[in-house]
């Protein structure tokens, strides 16, 4: 009986680790999606951007992993305060939409012509690269490491953006920026962090993330497409609790519904959407009434 | 109902009276009149003077300007749509199995596509229509990606990864359509049919309903005007637009496929429409379709070795900063023309 419900815990618990991820990954986007009420279309390609980072800097040690997230978050701070320039001439969503998904585009092409258009494999540290066995059934030591981390770096979040004074400031800028421009806060400097903050969050999941959704070409839509997903359900802006809430539910129905009903894996996150959006619709029907 | 938003630049735009740009507008009418003339009278000669290669090309700009102007005709109402490919691929799914069925007659697969879209568009309208704004584009962004899984994984309709192939369109029966030129000329036709009727629509009551929402959504309500109505009869005029795109596309490549339907066709179908917008400051038909040519234009022609999306990418990151330049620049010359007392 016992041994029936291991294969399914461990279906789970690849649900965990890939929720985890894609938690990392939209908390940046919602973040920028909250903070500027920009649609960053080139959210995807930062991601893609980490991965393929992870690929060409990381040697297969801790080392070399470390050196990458390092590398990662200078280059993801350096362009999001980047974009953060790029945008701030533009007033309309459109406008800036169109910018990022021109950044997405040109970060395609550039993968493309260094990669050659192949799916890479980046190699991971030989001290996790082997297999858990749970009752015969093996579970990637990379991916419960991922857990491990993924786990203390989301509390930190929620600790940040609830209890610091940084949390405080940027819950500000969400809530009303224009009651937080007059206290005295600097929104445009806020909102420049934000950006940078969201871009590192994506280029660091993409890191530590590509022996799991690895580099090649569609990932990066597919990426933005599922954190999307995550946005919709948690909410875009700071609220941790519900994005990671978001996240492990699409890390699962990704995992568990593949492994059970893989017809329907595919249409099932974007039916959960659309469930969501109705429910939300009434409640605010009600609410209003 | 529906949510209640501030308003936003774009709605702004979308909803900016054309009193004010009258002025500077008639000034350039006959100029523009006349390039109009020039660009008509180009594409309809265009296959007597181009190659084979640059007539499916231009087939295909055609099929990506629906689009686009399916995808601006909802931003007029300050809804930046990114699944209008949802209802293209709908159109042309639908004109595929109508000529599964032997229905070959273009004009009976046009009706149809554009039929089966505009029901999809009002089936899906009022759950989309239940958010604003960026929210509104994550929204569709989700109904492209449905529509790619379905046309992936619903194999028994959509013939999965290969796709479904369809015999060429007749116009009358015993005369098919499998010259580039003839389908490119019928092509032109059809949008020139859709670009008349979308001028109608766009100085109809109901684009002023949509102009209204666009401008202050809670001052129409309070006039009476129900915003998912109004706005669900824009959303389906939209996808209607975009199902006549996808009867077109069945017509040129005489098969419907997800790679012809995915995250790239809906990111351009986007870009055109938002880089129309940046080049006129509105979003105008106008802007769309000239976008929609030029994408085209450096994506697949000059861009044909790979740099294509490079160009698109440049494209995108330029014009717009064109508007705000130019005007910035317009500013600055007006000040130093003034007299000094």
């Amino acid at each position: 009986m016992v041994s029936d419900l291991v294969p399914w815990a461990v279906t789970a618990l690849g649900g965990v680790a890939y929720g985890l991820l894609l938690f990392v990954v939209a908390d940046g986007l919602a973040l920028i999606v909250g903070v500027m009420n920009v649609m960053n279309l080139a959210h995807g390609a930062s991601y893609l951007a980490g991965a393929y980072l992870a690929c060409w800097l990381a040697d297969g040690t801790l080392t070399g992993l470390a050196v990458a997230v390092l590398a990662g978050i200078a280059a993801a701070a350096i362009a999001g305060a980047g974009l953060s320039v790029l945008l701030k001439p533009l007033a309309g969503h459109t406008e800036q939409a169109a910018v990022t998904l021109g950044i997405g585009f040109i970060a395609s092409w550039a993968f493309t012509r260094l990669t050659g258009g192949n799916t890479l494999s980046p190699p991971r540290p030989a001290i996790l690269d082997g297999h858990l066995s749970f009752a015969g059934h093996g579970y990637p030591v990379y991916d419960l490491t991922f857990i491990v981390l993924a786990i203390p770096l989301a509390a930190g979040m929620y600790l940040i953006v609830r209890r610091s004074m940084a949390g405080i400031r940027l819950r500000a800028a969400v809530d009303d920026p224009l009651m937080a421009a007059a206290q005295g806060l600097s929104v445009a400097r806020i909102r420049t962090i934000a950006l940078a903050t969201g871009t590192m969050l994506a280029v660091t999941a993409g890191v530590l993330g590509a022996p799991v959704i690895g580099p090649g070409p569609g990932v990066d839509s597919h990426v933005l497409t599922l954190s999307l997903i995550v946005v919709i359900l948690g909410g875009a802006g700071t609220n941790i609790r519900a994005l990671l809430t978001s996240a492990l539910l699409v890390g699962m129905v990704e995992n568990i519904g593949v492994a059970t009903v893989p017809a329907l894996a595919s249409f099932s996150l974007f039916l959960i959407v659309i469930a969501v959006l109705v429910v939300r619709g009434h409640r605010q029907a009600v609410s209003a009434a | 109902m529906s949510t209640v938003t501030a308003i936003t630049p774009d709605a702004i735009n979308a909803a900016r009276p054309p009193l004010l740009q009258r002025a500077s507008a008639n000034r350039w009418r006959r100029p523009r009149q006349g390039v109009a003339v020039a660009a008509a009278g180009l594409a309809v000669v265009l296959p007597a003077i181009t190659g084979r290669y640059v007539v499916t090309l231009a087939a295909t700009a055609i099929i990506l300007a629906l689009l686009a102007m399916s995808t601006q005709l909802l931003a007029v109402a300050a809804l930046p749509s990114f699944g209008q490919t949802a209802f293209l691929a709908v159109g042309a799914y639908t004109a595929a199995h109508l000529a599964d069925a032997g229905l070959t007659d273009g004009l009976l697969q046009l009706s149809g596509a554009t039929l089966a879209a505009a029901l999809a568009g009002a089936a899906v309208a009022p759950v989309v229509l239940r958010t604003r704004g960026t929210t509104f584009l994550m929204v569709t962004i989700m109904i492209q990606g449905l529509a790619a899984a379905v046309a992936l994984h619903w194999t028994s309709v959509t013939g999965g990864d290969e796709g479904v192939d369809t015999p060429p369109v007749t116009l009358w029966p015993g005369h098919p359509l499998t010259e580039a030129a003839y389908q490119y000329w019928y092509a032109l036709a059809v949008l020139a049919a859709c670009g008349a009727g979308i001028g109608w629509l766009m100085r109809s009551r109901l684009v002023l309903v949509l102009r209204g929402h666009a401008g202050h959504e809670p001052r129409m309500a309070a006039l009476g005007h129900h915003p998912t109505i109004g706005l669900g009869l824009g959303y389906t005029a939209a996808a209607a637009i975009a199902g006549a795109g996808g009867a077109l596309l069945i017509v040129v490549n005489q098969h419907a496929g997800p790679a012809d339907l995915g995250f790239g066709t809906a990111a351009a179908g986007f870009a055109a429409a938002a880089l129309g917008t940046c080049l006129t400051g509105t979003p105008t038909m106008t802007g769309a379709l000239t976008a929609a040519i030029a994408i085209i234009a450096l994506r697949d022609a000059t861009g044909s070795n790979g740099t294509g999306p490079l160009y698109l990418g440049l494209l995108c990151l330029t014009v717009p900063y064109l508007r705000p330049t130019v005007l910035r620049l317009h500013r600055h010359w007006a000040r130093r023309s003034e007299p000094t007392a």
